[in-house]
């Protein structure tokens, strides 16, 4: 690596910590630090009676589109992407999907992630003592032919969606509905 | 078979289920086609134009992948006539060029012709003739063709946005006008009194030495067009006819824009909405959110857009020379009218603009007329480093997997793509866009200067990544160079140097690969188009370089175009810019077996 490659990818790493800074996404905040993701739900350790659902993601879509949960109730996701694709499994509500778009197209710009990937050491690399990763608890991301766990707890009462945020995959309709009854 | 009406209706309302769309079994359709001319008034004056079905634009075609299609074209024209399938996969003898595919001479007046050929793809395209200026008077029409299996996106709506340019000068004038007169439409040539003005900012010399380069060039530094005096049009309406396209706040709405100008490129935005282009030519691509596009005469563009708010959007498409725009509006009631933006300046062609880019290795390139060569020439150049899309230059570049470099750092960098390019919200660097970043001499080629603010995106082709790869991303088998040539001062157009009457076939071997090294030695932009097989720009996406039937080539620039030669017969070659294709500046390439070739 060149000295002058050295000095770009630190100056964007700066820029990057920046930017994500403020967000729940790779922030590690101080101990009782309210997090974004609280505002629908908890993540939660799964037992043997919890629910389990299989969700497949394919290029731009996942199947099935809406998942319906009760109040209060704890559901073991076990994703797998079936496309030739990147994606991204993330619980929340219109507005957060909205705001962490703006995150992973930083992310996608600076080649932590990639369309088919992630580069686990552009994502892990420490800058001086900051440290940005993609780690929230409600959120996984899965390459393609893989599968990811993710187990949450429907606490809250909100307007929840499960959606990818890779540029250009939830305009694509890659986001689906949890219809949550009492 | 059945006869298939054919519904004039733009609008097709679609469920919201069609992500798990119904297996079709692939039916045999018949159309009928009727060429007339007919009175329209686009301008406030009765003019004659030349309709498909006394439409303007013509009639959609909703075909299905693998459908056998026959459609009857019925000739009532007192002048031959033809229609060409653009960017659809056919036999040559189905292709619709006169004099060109196989066994075609045109459809003589009277005459009813028969097409039959079979769907091999999916996507948006369209139809025209291929004959004389007739394309100009309103010869064009939509191709949608619905995939077999269910596409990588979800829409609540679909619009078809077909844009155009309408003059009320018969287009045989307009020929005249040009070969006696070139500047004849070019309202912005510069004047003496200019000539001063910039001599008192610039100094006298630079202003001189600017006006001779100008001049050995043979060129005028404002012709962005040739033509100017159009009105330009969204599905036939002019912009006081706002073309409207109705949406619920929260939908998605598909919108398949397919300029089917004869002559000018459109820079394409709805303000305040992000579009995310999800096709190219008909071609899935890996989906990119853009606020702005530059669609090139003749290629498609599908995008995704979702309006939230309950009011009116801007469909604005600018004319590339901003001698006017199309204007539509989506809105969620009918009658609606949304705010249009400041008229933008057009952007002024500048000697660094061109970057005076001749070629890899400049102007001594050893083959004068290489496309008469005989198969299995190859040129005697460097392979290595002749990757336009490789980013030689830039010392922060990423492999993905794939093989392919990371769009957003793959340009051929200026040094300047430090920190300093961090936007001014912030946030991104698609500030790397390097439209916004003033032209130094290594200006990214492929990058549009559009006038869009700093920070806004302007698609580039190599944000373009194909969804499937169709093709591999080897090299190719040989190289053909083909320099777009010209003398704008007496309305020639050619490749190296020689017109399309003057000219033999370009010959390829089927199954070889070959690379088109276009060489843009002319001040305008230059939309190349194939007839019958893709065209891949090698963009620096490697094997998802995108999949298209044309392909637009800057002014003073330099691209290489790869060429899987996978269909035989014989095909047309051209500029689709019609009155450059029709002063010379088309080929006919022969696609041959090998045993056939070596007779």
């Amino acid at each position: 690596m060149t000295t002058r490659t050295l000095f770009l990818r630190a100056a964007l790493f700066v820029a990057v910590t920046l930017t994500l800074a403020p967000t729940a996404i790779g922030a590690e905040g101080p101990p009782g630090h309210t997090h974004a993701f609280a505002a629908v739900g908890e993540p939660a350790k799964p037992t043997v009676s919890t629910r389990s659902v299989q969700v497949t993601m394919v290029d731009m879509a996942f199947e099935p589109e809406t998942v319906k949960v009760k109040a209060g109730e704890m559901v073991h996701f076990v994703i797998t992407n079936k496309g030739e694709l990147l994606h991204e499994f993330t619980l929340g509500t219109p507005a957060m999907h909205s705001e962490h778009q703006k995150e992973m197209a930083t992310m996608m710009d600076h080649g932590m992630i990639t369309a088919t990937g992630v580069d686990q050491k552009m994502m892990h690399m420490d800058m001086g003592g900051m440290h940005m990763s993609h780690d929230d608890p409600n959120s996984a991301l899965v390459p393609p032919g893989e599968t990811r766990e993710l187990t949450w707890k429907f606490s809250k009462d909100a307007e929840i969606e499960f959606a990818c945020n890779i540029p250009g995959h939830y305009e694509s309709g890659m986001v689906g509905k949890i219809e949550r009854s009492r | 078979m059945s006869a298939k009406h054919i519904a004039s209706a733009w609008v097709a309302r679609l469920a919201l289920a069609t992500i798990v769309s119904a297996p079709t079994i692939a039916g045999a359709e018949t159309y009928d086609l009727v060429l007339e001319n007919k009175t329209v008034n686009i301008t406030g004056k009765d003019r004659t134009a030349t309709l498909i079905n006394g439409q303007l634009p013509g009639p959609v075609l909703r075909f299905k992948e693998g459908e056998n299609v026959t459609v009857h074209v019925t000739n009532r024209l007192k002048e031959e006539t033809s229609i060409h399938w653009h960017g659809l996969l056919l036999p040559s003898e189905q292709d619709g060029v006169p004099g060109v595919s196989n066994g075609f001479r045109g459809i003589l007046p009277g005459e009813t012709y028969t097409y039959n050929f079979q769907i091999k793809q999916a996507g948006t395209y369209w139809y025209h003739s291929h004959s004389a200026t007739q394309e100009q008077s309103g010869m064009y029409a939509p191709i949608i063709i619905e995939p077999k299996n269910r596409e990588p996106f979800r829409y609540d709506r679909d619009y078809v946005v077909v844009l155009s340019d309408w003059t009320d000068e018969n287009p045989d004038g307009i020929v005249r006008n040009l070969k006696l007169y070139p500047g004849y439409y070019n309202e912005h040539k510069r004047t003496l009194v200019n000539f001063f003005r910039e001599a008192g900012e610039k100094g006298l010399g630079a202003a001189l030495k600017d006006r001779k380069m100008w001049g050995d060039m043979r060129m005028d530094p404002t012709d962005i067009a040739d033509v100017a005096g159009y009105t330009f049009l969204i599905n036939g309406k002019s912009p006081a006819d706002n073309f409207t396209a109705l949406f619920k706040p929260g939908e998605r709405v598909r919108l398949r824009f397919i300029n089917s100008a004869a002559m000018s490129y459109f820079d394409v935005r709805i303000p305040s909405l992000k579009m995310t282009v999800v096709q190219a030519d008909g071609n899935n691509v890996q989906p990119i959110p853009v606020d702005e596009l530059r669609i090139a005469v003749a290629e498609t563009y599908d995008v995704l857009v979702q309006p939230r708010e309950d009011k009116a959007y801007s469909l604005l498409a600018e004319s590339m020379d901003r001698t006017g725009f199309a204007r539509g509006t989506l809105a969620p009631r009918e009658g609606m009218v949304g705010e249009i933006p400041p008229h933008r300046p057009r952007p002024l062609l500048t000697m660094a603009d061109m970057g005076m880019s001749f070629g890899p290795t400049g102007l001594d390139r050893g083959t004068p007329h290489p496309e008469t060569d005989a198969p299995g020439h190859v040129a005697p150049m460097d392979m290595e480093g002749m990757d336009h899309g490789a980013p030689q230059a830039s010392g922060a570049t990423h492999t993905m997997p794939d093989g392919s470099t990371m769009a957003g750092m793959s340009h051929d960098a200026p040094a300047s793509a430090g920190p300093t390019h961090t936007m001014p919200d912030g946030s991104t660097m698609t500030g790397m866009d390097h439209s916004a970043m003033g032209h130094g001499a290594m200006a990214d080629p492929l990058a549009n200067d559009t006038g869009a603010p700093p920070g806004a995106k302007v698609l580039s082709y190599r944000d373009l990544k194909a969804l499937s790869s169709l093709y591999d991303a080897r090299e190719p088998d040989r190289i053909i160079e083909v320099r777009l040539t010209g003398n704008m001062e007496r309305f020639f157009w050619s490749m190296n140097g020689r017109m399309y009457n003057e000219a033999q076939p370009i010959v390829l071997r089927y199954g070889e690969r070959v690379r088109f090294r276009f060489i843009n030695e002319t001040m305008m932009n230059h939309p190349m188009h194939l007839h019958g097989m893709w065209m891949l720009p090698r963009v620096g996406n490697g094997a998802r370089d995108p999949i298209k039937h044309v392909v637009n080539i800057k002014p003073g620039s330099s691209l290489d175009v790869d060429i899987p030669a996978d269909a035989e017969g014989n095909w047309a070659f051209h500029c689709h810019l019609l009155y450059h294709m029709e002063a010379g500046m088309m080929r006919k390439v022969t696609v041959v077996r090998e045993a056939a070739a070596n007779d």
